[in-house]
């Protein structure tokens, strides 16, 4: 044996020390000058602008188009169709849940995910393919303005993000103004859902002047009896529709004990503008309010 | 004396559905109150009917497969019953009866489907095939029922879900009228079949020695047990446990021959539905709870008490 | 003159689907009014497929079954329930019960659709409670009674019936010396006493021989001796039927079976 093993032991050590060392120094990321942290409390960072987006979301792609940065939009859901321009962006599908392959295939530096059970795992399968996620809340008025303002911050469109959420924000921090007709959103009528408190459609009752009978329910949405609909009288039935025509439920006997119902006062809201949070919300509530003044 | 009790009981179980509800209706009100009559005594009428229907669609298949932890939902109808329903969604059937209709012809399809299982060891009906055949086509049932949600993808069908987990909240006086038109018919089979039914305690061929007719008995019982469960699912979802412990808590009381049975099943598994829908309708007011987990969380402290009244004696 | 004929068999021939060869094959059987038939023959001899067959549950590939001069297939099962009462080998019991209910259940052939249980029904009841020696047991629980006593609650039941014809399949399986006899004597004063048929199939041959007024010996489905007891259990149809070398001796003035040892020397 002698010196030549032993310089060979030492050679090997050396390059067993050096590995751990190499791999460190991969670890660490390049300083970057674009950081958020989404909403689900992950670090996200690029270290340019991101150019080819993919956007999960309605309301993100209506964000991404609000903030300047709609040119980047490599792909979007079959449900994204506003603005109009949204939809010569190749669809990767209907996004529930994510066809991960369909969104790899674009080639995206960043993809935006609505925060949901489905998404966070589609988000990791994502990231461990190399490709970056981000992953927003989007249920209520407030979480508008932040997730413009991050979504600025990774696409570099800051100052238009910031504009824009903050005319987001002044509008969620108004105050109600007072009510002249009361109203009940019916999701659906067997069992009976209605919306509450917790819900965008909610906050956008009371930016119009109407009052949500259910307000007093906490969360987004409940099952309540007819009876209770019909002791409540609410002036209007609003209803998520593209069409004027009253639901089916609206013939029953059993549903006439709501005034509402019997006197045919409904309020057919459009899914585009009223379905999803978006940066259209001052839209919606004049549009509401239109309605609601129109009204037989 | 306990029929006594439990006629009493049913009519203040009624009595309690009309009077109490989320809306306020003065007392004075009750008689001349829309909600009262177009809301209340439809739902409380139903809820008692679909009840009865249960408990003697549970005392019939425990007799008939000679197992009381039978239920009528073991035999498939709920799976059936959730295709059908959810196919109505997924093809937006029209017209108000489409749900309901679709998943009475789910629940029968799935009937027809483990009857022809059952008769599938030879000419007679076994009940064991009953069992396994009615799990087999549930689980089938679920599964399509399953991949048509997953790929429809339409938010009504979350709600159809809603839907099938049990509630009277489209309770009307037509439904009710259905009901009351369609159920005395397999009410009548049963009714018949309640002495051959005490004989088929015995066992088939023991009760064949008594007098009983035992092939045609476990067609006709198989029969109108599952059509008085498929109408209650169409009506109301579906609403498990009643079927399973109204058996129990009437053999406890009033022992095992089926002509006591039968009424007192009925009487009973309508008590605790139009009692069950009353608190679902009230305890979390202005929400409301599905009926069927108010049904399990009466059901088991009652039968706990009276078990243990009956092993002490 | 003849005694009136209550179950007849005529070259009964079974096969049950699937099985590779006939359960029975030929067989032949009259009972008649006060008599008492014992079938005996070892495990797998056709003897419970016989009393299936007698009652129109099976239908034979070939001979014939009549009660009371009518074939089995045209009587209805709840007619033939007042006819011909029958303590089956097994029975399940899933709910507790008392034994007077139990009992009435023998009734059940009786009632009529819409009608309820009348007086006459609990009296009869009664009656077959008595014939038993069952009348104190009749508000007992029917698990807290012994093997006897369950059996005898059994034969009151169809007793309640008023049958002509008391069928009994293996009835003293895991009874007792007492409640053997006692079964069996209680058998014979029916017949004796109320002009009762009787058809016991049993596997313990030397109560049969003591009791029974006929013997229906059979083999693998086949009948191997049919007549007085004493005419058919000699020595060589005993060890030809039950594969084992026997002494017969009498006793009382019927033959009684004595298997002999076989010593079998070690190899």
């Amino acid at each position: 044996m002698g010196r030549w093993a032993h310089r060979t032991h030492l050679a090997g050590l050396l390059l067993l020390a050096a590995v751990p060392a190499c791999r460190e120094a991969g670890r660490a990321p390049p300083p970057a000058s674009l950081a958020v942290t989404d909403d689900a409390g992950r670090p996200v960072a690029l270290t340019a602008p991101a150019r080819r987006v993919i956007s999960l979301l309605p309301s993100f792609t209506e964000l991404l188009f609000a903030i300047g940065a709609g040119d980047r939009l490599v792909g979007r859901t079959t449900w994204c169709d506003y603005p109009p321009e949204a939809v010569r962006v190749p669809s990767v599908g209907d996004g529930m849940p994510p066809n991960v392959e369909a969104v790899a295939a674009r080639h995206p530096d960043l993809v935006v995910l609505y925060r949901s059970g489905p998404n966070i795992m589609a988000a990791g399968q994502l990231e461990r393919l190399g490709i970056k996620t981000v992953l927003l809340d989007l249920n209520l008025l407030e979480q508008l303005g932040p997730a413009a303002r991050r979504l600025g911050v990774l696409t570099g469109r800051r100052t238009s993000a910031d504009s824009l959420a903050r005319a987001m924000d002044s509008l969620a921090s108004q105050p109600p103004i007072p009510s002249t007709w009361s109203l009940v959103f019916i999701v659906w009528d067997n069992p009976p859902i209605v919306i509450g408190a917790g819900s965008y459609l909610d906050r956008l009752a009371a930016l119009a002047g109407a009052r949500n009978v259910f307000h007093d329910i906490g969360s987004p949405s409940a099952q309540v009896a007819i009876e209770t609909i019909a002791a409540r009288d609410p002036d209007f039935v609003a209803v998520l529709s593209d069409s004027a025509v009253p639901p089916r439920y609206a013939g029953r006997p059993e549903w006439r004990a709501v005034r509402a119902v019997r006197a045919r006062r409904f309020l057919f809201l459009p899914g585009q503008l009223f379905g999803r949070p978006g940066p259209r919300v001052a839209e919606a509530v004049r549009e509401f309010r239109r309605r609601l003044d129109q009204a037989p | 004396m306990k029929y006594v009790l439990l006629a009493v009981a049913a009519v203040v179980t009624l009595a309690a559905a009309v009077l109490l509800g989320p809306a306020d209706v003065p007392l004075r009100d009750v008689l001349g109150s829309p909600i009262v009559w177009q809301l209340r005594l439809p739902r409380a009428v139903l809820a008692f009917l679909v009840g009865g229907a249960l408990g003697v669609s549970g005392v019939a298949l425990q007799a008939l497969v000679r197992n009381p932890l039978a239920d009528p939902f073991l035999l498939g109808l709920s799976g059936g019953a959730g295709l059908g329903a959810v196919v109505a969604i997924a093809f937006d059937l029209p017209g108000p009866w489409a749900l309901p209709l679709a998943a009475f012809v789910g629940a029968v399809s799935a009937m027809a489907l483990v009857y022809r299982l059952g008769l599938m060891g030879g000419a007679e009906l076994d009940p064991r095939i009953l069992l396994l055949g009615g799990v087999a086509v549930g689980a089938f049932a679920a599964a399509i029922t399953t991949a048509i949600v997953s790929l429809a993808q339409a938010t009504e069908l979350r709600n159809a879900f809603l839907w099938l987990w049990g509630g009277f909240s489209g309770a009307s006086w037509t439904t009710v009228l259905v009901i009351l038109v369609y159920a005395p018919l397999p009410l009548g089979v049963l009714a018949a079949a309640a002495r051959p039914l005490d004989l088929l305690a015995l066992g088939e061929e023991p009760a064949q020695y008594l007098g009983a007719d035992v092939r045609r008995l476990k067609r006709l019982v198989y029969l109108a047990a599952s059509l008085l469960t498929a109408a209650a699912v169409a009506v109301a979802g579906v609403i498990g446990f009643v079927g399973l412990i109204v058996p129990h808590l009437c053999r406890l009381v009033w022992g095992r021959l089926h002509r006591a049975l039968f009424p007192t099943a009925f009487l009973a598994g309508g008590i605790l539905l139009a009692a069950a829908d009353t608190l679902a309708r009230t305890v979390v007011a202005p929400r409301e709870l599905p009926v069927g987990i108010v049904t399990a969380l009466l059901g088991v402290p009652v039968f706990a008490f009276l078990l243990r009244r009956w092993t002490v004696s | 003159m003849d005694r009136e004929l209550i179950l007849a068999l005529r070259g009964v021939t079974c096969r049950y689907p699937g099985a590779p060869r006939d359960s029975l094959q030929g067989v032949s059987l009259e009972v008649r009014a006060g008599e008492f038939h014992a079938v005996l023959g070892p495990n797998g001899s056709g003897k419970t497929t016989l009393v299936r067959t007698a009652l129109g549950l099976v239908r034979p590939a070939a001979g014939g079954t009549e009660i009371l001069e009518r074939p089995a297939s045209g009587w209805s099962r709840r007619d033939l329930a007042r006819v011909v009462g029958v303590l089956p080998q097994r029975e399940d019991n899933l709910f507790p019960q008392r034994v007077r209910e139990t009992v009435l259940l023998g009734r059940y052939p009786h009632l009529s659709l819409l009608g309820g249980v009348r007086a006459a029904d609990h009296a009869a009841v009664e009656r077959a409670l008595v014939a038993c020696d069952a009348a104190d047991l009749a508000d007992r629980w029917l698990w807290t009674l012994s093997g006897g006593e369950y059996q005898r609650v059994r034969l009151a039941r169809a007793l309640a019936q008023e049958p002509r014809l008391l069928v009994l399949d293996e009835p003293t399986v895991s009874l007792d010396l007492r409640h053997e006899m006692e079964l069996f004597e209680l058998v014979r004063a029916l017949v004796d006493g109320r002009g009762l048929a009787a058809l016991v199939v049993t596997h313990h041959v030397n109560l049969a021989a003591r009791f029974a007024d006929r013997v229906l010996l059979l083999l693998e489905g086949r009948p191997a001796g049919a007549g007085a007891p004493g005419d058919v259990l000699t020595r060589e149809t005993a060890e030809r039927v039950f594969a084992w070398p026997v002494a017969i001796a009498p006793f009382d003035g019927r033959p009684q079976m004595i298997p002999l040892r076989q010593r079998k020397d070690p190899p």
